[in-house]
């Protein structure tokens, strides 16, 4: 079967350093990744290069076999992204976002309509109707990206921090919808620097450390008779114990 | 607790020493990064014109006052069309030290002084000195801190004009009314030689004008001197001591602004429109539609320029001139097009919904919508100002046609083509006027627009001052086939390096240049010393080529009485002709030199 995601020496260098230095991961169908690593590891760089957002250096990424460089029309129907921290159409609201968006992708105007009330309500973003963009809570930027990304019905979702700073309720409202994506078929890439939330949630699993690739395979095959977290910490080799305390904090 | 820390003058001190610290070291930073051009490029021009107004010390001090009112207005005024002005040091990084707004002021003021602006302002100040000791030795006792004082007037009042002008823009009132000043005063200072006529008709300057530039903020260190040079001393005190009372009232009123500076631009809440619109590049209209009427800095841009138009071209009415009044629809689409100049780097990160979306013509409907808002205004200003005046001119007709489409097909192409990253706009700190991090850049992008939408309208210029009305039919064909032509150019650009822009924009940064075998190297690559010695070429080859070589040289051939400031013709007859060809080689030795420094490190 053809992976949904297929990543093969993907680099990238930014003058002197090198963020992503040849990774390689397949993503199968209806698996649920998850992609680790610390601050600066190189996840979000890998992510953006896999869905057409960064030019890499080397290498190549498919979307269920459409190459994102070559054939970019139809691997990029396939996905859908949720970058971390970019912009969106600011000055617009929720609805307005997703008319926008279903419309550039080429849905008709009323399939628009009808999915975009349903995410938005699904994701209680209805409340905040006449609201823009630009003054929503961080929480709520990651809600209406979560609708952008699923407003055209992908078979493969690439979500970057996807629940970073939101509030837990609306984190379980998230995570039922991703199990009820990947229950129905569908494909899920998400990084975090959460081990707790990736053993909860996914399947397989994928380390990054320093660019390149420390483990990858099912969470089972990764993690064996430990915790995630502690596999995470002796592959990414920081040394937990060697942590100092702070003595100037305690009286 | 009820330890008081009494904010001594010491923690003040420390305070304002360490913001002074701060501004060096993100000043050391940035001159050996690409914003080192634009700081170069701004520090020569200002050179010259601090030169300039030294020249007017040495003549009368009604031209002095008149230099040092300019000199005001462009404190005031220059942050409003290079971004919200100096940010070096944002009154947002220390909202969380909880320093008292006075001090905090004070703190920036002396952070505000550090810098290239106000080290060139003090140089045009010391004009003051020069003025005060040519008459009387003794007067530069008042002149040193009327400098000093007269510069901080400046700074101050740059900064509360900037304050001010971020709380009116959290309003669609304040957004157009604020719009509606600039845009006035700023034509009239374009138009500076209808005053100078219409001064001229009443004979020279009168004494009313000259007690009134006095009277300007920007005249009372001169009025200081010029009492210590009539020996007045008692007056000349006075004067100085209503500065330092108008630098405490500014500080105070600034300290004031501060504390009410929080968040980024409101946008209007006005009833929201569904978006009816069922194709894709409908959907790029109506999205850019409301951007254009919800964000109170396109408001304020678009109300700038169409009050510059009407302005400039109503100025010459006060000589009973009507003919101009109906090329402010022409003047009208040049500004906004030039203010619009950096479409795409605005919108920040949002380019990667136009990346995943491969298939969108988003460079058309951003094409359409900017024609939509413009249009229809340019048009009707154009025609009602030409039945006011009782006559349709080809002339303005064509370039108004020529221009719209032109202005709709560059600023789409060059926004890609020459991006300045900008800030993200959900990241945008109190200032709204502060959309990149590289103002230089972004004023350059808009002269650099001004220029190429005016050259789009030649051809119907030629044509209508040729052939008449024919024009009128080449303004519209050039109007199309720039918005076809270049939105093409524009969209494939977007097509082929989408991904690249996206990395500019989420960077800050230019990407690198490929620095292939056989390509010379860009500015940005070359050492820093080499940098500034090439840009200083570039910048300054063309005063002896130009003026001083060519325009001198032909001066002199047409036996002019008029030397003006051409240096060759205040020489001894035998000299001028060398001196001539001394200028024109300097001039070409300069440019030279600008191009064979980057070719030398070619790779």
């Amino acid at each position: 079967m053809t992976p949904a995601l297929e990543i093969v020496g993907l680099s990238k260098t930014f003058g002197e350093k090198t963020a992503v230095d040849h990774v390689d991961l397949t993503v199968p169908q209806g698996s649920f990744y998850g992609l680790v690593g610390q601050n600066g590891a190189g996840k979000t760089t890998t992510l953006s290069m896999a869905v057409g957002l960064l030019r890499p250096d080397a290498g190549s990424a498919r979307i269920f076999g459409a190459d994102v460089w070559s054939a970019p029309s139809r691997a990029l129907s396939l996905v859908g992204v949720l970058p971390d921290g970019m912009a969106m159409p600011e000055r617009l609201t929720g609805r307005e976002v997703l008319t926008y968006l279903g419309l550039l992708r080429g849905l008709p105007k009323e399939v628009v309509a009808e999915r975009a009330e349903e995410l938005l309500s699904v994701l209680e973003l209805d409340a905040a109707e006449r609201t823009l963009v630009i003054e929503y809570s961080t929480g709520m930027r990651k809600k209406i990206g979560l609708a952008v990304a699923l407003l055209h019905a992908p078979r493969l979702l690439v979500l970057d921090e996807p629940f970073e700073a939101v509030d837990p309720v609306s984190a379980a409202t998230i995570k039922t919808i991703l199990r009820g994506f990947v229950a129905g078929g569908g494909s899920i890439v998400l990084s975090s620097h959460v081990m707790a939330l990736v053993e909860q949630l996914c399947d397989h699993v994928g380390v990054i450390d320093a660019g390149r690739v420390a483990a990858a395979g099912t969470l089972e095959e990764v993690r064996g008779e430990r915790s995630l977290e502690d596999t995470f910490v002796d592959l990414v080799g920081a040394p937990g114990a060697g942590a100092k305390a702070l003595s100037w904090l305690s009286r | 607790m009820t330890a008081s820390v009494t904010p001594s003058a010491a923690t003040s001190l420390t305070t304002s020493l360490t913001m002074a610290g701060m501004k060096l070291a993100v000043l050391r930073n940035s001159m050996s990064g690409q914003k080192s051009g634009s700081i170069v490029i701004g520090g020569v021009l200002g050179l010259v014109l601090a030169g300039g107004t030294l020249f007017a010390a040495f003549r009368t001090g009604d031209l002095l006052a008149a230099a040092y009112a300019i000199w005001m207005l462009g404190w005031i005024f220059g942050p409003v069309f290079s971004g919200g002005g100096d940010e070096t040091l944002r009154p947002e990084y220390f909202t969380l030290l909880g320093i008292p707004p006075r001090r905090l002021a004070s703190g920036l003021l002396v952070g505000a002084f550090v810098g290239i602006a106000p080290v060139i302002s003090l140089l045009a100040l010391a004009g003051l000195a020069v003025f005060g000791v040519r008459q009387s030795p003794a007067a530069v006792v008042v002149a040193l801190p009327a400098m000093l004082l007269q510069l901080a007037v400046f700074v101050l009042l740059s900064r509360v004009a900037v304050a001010v002008l971020g709380l009116a823009l959290r309003s669609r009132v304040g957004a157009v009314g604020a719009g509606l000043v600039n845009g006035a005063i700023l034509a009239a200072l374009g138009q500076g030689w209808v005053f100078a006529v219409a001064l001229g008709q009443a004979g020279g300057i009168t004494p009313e004008a000259s007690a009134a530039l006095r009277y300007l903020p920007s005249g009372w260190g001169l009025a200081a001197v010029e009492a210590a040079v009539a020996g007045s001393w008692g007056r000349a005190a006075l004067t100085l001591g209503a500065l330092a009372v108008l630098v405490a009232l500014l500080l105070a009123a600034w300290a004031a602004l501060l504390t009410r500076r929080a968040g980024s631009a409101r946008a209007s809440a006005r009833g929201r429109r569904p978006i009816t619109a069922s194709t894709a590049s409908g959907a790029v209209v109506a999205k850019e539609l409301r951007v254009w009427s919800r964000d109170l800095v396109r408001t304020h841009q678009l109300t700038f320029a169409l009050a510059y138009g009407v302005f400039f071209a109503a100025a010459p009415l006060l000589l009973g001139v009507h003919g101009m009044l109906p090329w402010a629809g022409p003047i009208f689409v040049l500004m906004a097009a030039a203010m619009s100049a950096n479409l795409y780097g605005a919108d920040g990160t949002a380019l990667w919904l136009t990346l995943v979306a491969p298939g969108a013509a988003d460079v058309r409907g951003r094409q359409q919508a900017w024609l939509l808002v413009v249009g229809p205004v340019a048009v009707a200003v154009t025609l009602a100002f030409s039945a006011a005046v009782g006559g349709f001119e080809p002339a303005v007709l064509a370039l108004t046609a020529a221009l719209l489409g032109g202005g709709a097909g560059i600023v789409p192409l060059i926004s890609v083509y020459a991006l300045v990253p900008g800030t993200d706009p959900h990241r945008r700190g109190g200032n709204p006027l502060r959309v990149s991090e590289d103002d230089g850049a972004m004023t350059g992008l808009a002269y650099a627009v001004l220029a190429l939408v005016a050259l789009t309208g030649a051809p119907a210029a030629l044509a209508a001052w040729l052939y008449g009305w024919a024009g009128v039919a080449v303004g519209v064909v050039t109007g199309a086939l720039s918005f076809w032509g270049f939105g093409l150019l524009a969209q494939r650009r977007l097509h082929s390096h989408g991904p690249d822009l996206l990395q500019t924009m989420r960077t800050g940064k230019r990407p690198a240049a490929a620095t292939g075998p056989g390509r010379w190297m860009s500015l940005d690559h070359l050492p820093k010393r080499e940098q500034i010695i090439t840009v200083i070429c570039w910048s300054i080859g063309a005063v002896p080529l130009f003026p001083q070589g060519i325009v001198a040289g032909v001066l002199k051939a047409g036996g002019t009485e008029n030397r003006s400031w051409f240096l060759a013709l205040h020489l001894p007859d035998g000299l001028q002709w060398p001196t001539i060809a001394f200028m024109v080689l300097l001039g070409l030795g300069l440019y030279g030199l600008g191009l064979w420094i980057p070719y030398r490190r070619r790779t």
